[in-house]
């Protein structure tokens, strides 16, 4: 429809031309700019997704903090907690002197699991102690997801795996 | 900016098209590397749905997490790549809304947490560089109706072959022989006409 006396004016009625087809190349352009997504999104997704068949309670990211360390000059250490219905994980990442992360956990309430964590080589396997400690004492750096399996053997062997959502180290 | 697209840049839409049939094949059949593959595809779409929606970054990544997760679920009753996009869409943004609900019943009804949320236009992120055409552009999108940029915001994001799929799961009309202008576009490009150095 063009208003009388206004000259040409794009209808919304008509297919969309090449004018319109460069308008949303720029949209996307200054989207893209604007609010891109984070790049490893899709990684962490993949991850996700591959974990789908266990029987699993997934944790959520409650806190997450950055501590300067002195001592390591530049290096800085990183604690990050995590939340699910029965369990409190808390890790702390600090830097090799090889490139690798070391990483210190703990599990509230305190109790011995069988913890798992997923690297970007082959996995890592531990336990945690009747305090809920547990170590990585090398870990390369990429991404890595925690899995807090129910022990084996022993009294309290029943509950559920928590997963982590991925993160970076 | 708004030059002719060479025909060659339509040609590699259709073959997008075709890749991602099989792409959907593949992981139908179990191939999570296919799966990996349309993850890596659609999630910059999905991502610009939830934002759009005026989901914060962590909200936005939760949604699409759990979109990921219920297409998996239901990759057995999806049969076309162009159905794929539409569902994945469809899903993004019902999940945003229901964050975003969930979010609102939460805050304490005399607190402005609103602050926090992207704007719905582009209005406030203009820490990005741009030349004098890019702004004009920037400036007149943020004269549409909200619901007008978050439209074109999506529909920017989405592949041709799936325009028509897309603009239907955002509750666009489409015409019988493929997606029209819409009022959307037609109004941007009325602003632009209306600007100096705007549209040619």
């Amino acid at each position: 429809m063009t208003p009388p006396g206004s000259g040409p004016l794009p209808s919304a009625d008509e297919p969309l031309d090449d004018v319109d087809f460069g308008l949303l190349d720029d949209i996307r352009d200054l989207f893209q700019d604007a609010d891109p997504m984070p790049a490893d999104l899709p990684e962490r997704i993949r991850f996700r997704l591959a974990l789908r068949d266990l029987e699993v309670e997934v944790a959520r990211l409650a806190e997450e903090e950055q501590l300067a360390v002195a001592a390591r000059g530049t290096e800085q250490s990183r604690t990050i907690t995590f939340d699910s219905e029965s369990l409190t994980i808390m890790i702390r990442i600090d830097a090799n002197e090889d490139g690798t992360a070391r990483v210190d956990g703990w599990l509230a309430p305190p109790q011995r699991r069988e913890i798992e964590m997923k690297t970007v080589a082959d996995p890592l396997t531990t336990a945690s102690d009747e305090q809920g400690r547990f170590a990585f004492a090398r870990v390369p750096r990429g991404t890595a997801q925690l899995i807090v399996r129910p022990t084996v053997i022993g009294p309290g062997a029943a509950g559920r795996s928590v997963v982590t959502p991925a993160l970076i180290l | 900016m708004n030059d002719h697209r060479p025909a060659t840049v339509r040609a590699s839409q259709r073959g997008r098209g075709a890749r991602m049939a099989s792409l959907l094949a593949a992981a139908r059949e179990g191939s999570e590397d296919a799966l990996g593959q349309i993850v890596s595809e659609v999630s910059p779409l999905l991502w610009q749905v939830a934002r759009a929606a005026g989901l914060s970054s962590g909200d936005a990544e939760d949604v699409l997490q759990t979109t990921w997760m219920r297409l998996v679920a239901h990759l057995g009753d999806i049969h076309d790549s162009t159905a794929l996009t539409g569902w994945l869409v469809t899903t993004a943004k019902r999940e945003a809304w229901r964050v975003r609900a969930e979010e609102r019943r939460q805050l304490p009804a005399d607190q402005d947490s609103f602050a926090e949320l992207p704007d719905q236009g582009p209005g406030s992120e203009e820490q990005v560089i741009m030349d004098d055409q890019r702004r004009t552009l920037w400036e007149a999108i943020g004269q549409l109706s909200a619901r007008c940029q978050e439209l074109l915001r999506i529909i920017a994001f989405t592949s041709r072959p799936d325009y028509a799929a897309v603009a239907a799961a955002l509750g666009m009309p489409v015409g019988s022989i493929g997606p029209t202008r819409g009022r959307c576009l037609a109004k941007l490009r009325v602003l632009l006409a209306g600007q100096p150095g705007g549209l040619r």
